[in-house]
């Protein structure tokens, strides 16, 4: 039996949905053990770095090593500038734009 | 504070991962018209599946008609990050009750797992200090807070899908630099504007650094891997710091 692509689109969407609701089913509201509480934390400050990183530096299972050091004084400029004015959106809008002049100077 | 008030609070803090999903989605919209994919099954594939990775991963399997276990495989693999992302957000809604909650499930996604996440963390901090904060973030306040994050932004994705598969590119590629910065910078910012102690930014750097190998290794799940692996070494040392300082 051939399986059609909107078939294949329905089972993929089931799929994704079983990851996102099954923990929601499991662990809603539960408390973790201290120990354990950490562990996740830590695991989802990891698992942001490494979007930012891969969303940041990569496209199509590679580095683009071109236009790497432009984003990379981007992100740090936004960093410190949302750590000192405790604002991520000032941070993000110095860094887009100095990625963006930088980009037009092909640096 | 009113679940329609605490809504309209993620709603603000989803503005800037709307702007960064308008030229994504609409790109992907392009992407799969060219693919030879119908308008039906654009919308359909991102409404129902909704991870703009997964389906990036799967454009090309899916028009070469390869198997459809290949297309599964890819789209498992891609979406095995939810996993995580919705283990950690569980936690913090208690009492809601279960039908609302598996069909919030649905717009889980790395943008609307982050921004919430670290708003519910930030609250939890001031949560012990402060009685009426503890009530407006409770389980339902924080369901509202997330849906205003991730319903709006489903829609601003499943929208621009569909504009994007009729229309060409609203955005030059001038702006492609900026536009495609605002969702790493605007994470980057949340993150560090919480950033205490010696562990976080030792899991972040760690991160930051590892992830490019491990996507290079593996797209799919490597970063991910290499996130679970940082951040259980750091984690590993703090217990073993914590239970040294207890027995001396």
């Amino acid at each position: 039996m051939e399986i059609t692509r909107i078939q294949i689109i329905l089972i993929m969407g089931l799929m994704a949905f079983a990851m996102r609701a099954l923990p929601q089913l499991f662990f809603a509201g539960q408390k973790f053990p201290e120990a354990w509480d950490r562990w996740l934390r830590y695991v989802s400050y990891g698992l942001i770095c490494s979007i930012i990183s891969v969303t940041l530096f990569m496209s199509a299972a590679r580095v683009e090593t071109a236009a790497a050091p432009r984003r990379a004084l981007a992100l740090i400029v936004a960093i410190v500038i949302a750590r000192k004015t405790k604002s991520a959106v000032t941070g993000m809008i110095a860094g887009a734009l100095l990625v963006l002049i930088l980009s037009w100077l092909m640096i | 504070m009113s679940f329609a008030a605490r809504f309209s609070q993620g709603m603000k803090a989803a503005i800037p991962v709307w702007i960064a999903f308008v030229p994504s989605s609409i790109a992907w919209g392009i992407a799969a018209e060219r693919h030879g994919l119908s308008l039906d099954e654009v919308i359909l594939m991102s409404a129902w599946v909704y991870s703009g990775p997964a389906q990036f991963a799967v454009l090309a399997p899916l028009a070469e008609n390869k198997s459809a276990l290949q297309v599964l495989i890819a789209g498992f693999l891609m979406n095995l990050r939810f996993l995580p992302m919705s283990t950690a957000l569980a936690p913090f809604f208690r009492g809601v009750r279960r039908l609302p909650l598996l069909m919030s499930s649905h717009v889980v996604s790395a943008s609307s797992f982050i921004v919430p996440y670290l708003q519910f963390q930030k609250e939890r901090g001031g949560v012990a200090a402060d009685r009426q904060a503890a009530h407006g973030a409770g389980g339902y306040g924080n369901l509202a807070f997330f849906l205003g994050v991730g319903v709006t932004a489903f829609i601003v994705w499943v929208a621009g899908s569909g504009a994007g598969f009729g229309v060409a590119l609203g955005f030059t590629s001038d702006f492609d630099e900026a536009l495609r910065f605002i969702l790493p910078g605007y994470f980057a910012g949340l993150l560090v504007v919480e950033m205490k102690g010696w562990a976080m930014p030792l899991i972040c750097l760690g991160s930051l650094l590892g992830a490019l190998p491990g996507a290079l290794a593996s797209p799919g799940w490597g970063w991910l891997v290499m996130a679970i692996v940082v951040a259980t070494l750091v984690w590993g040392v703090e217990q073993w710091k914590l239970r040294a300082s207890r027995s001396s």
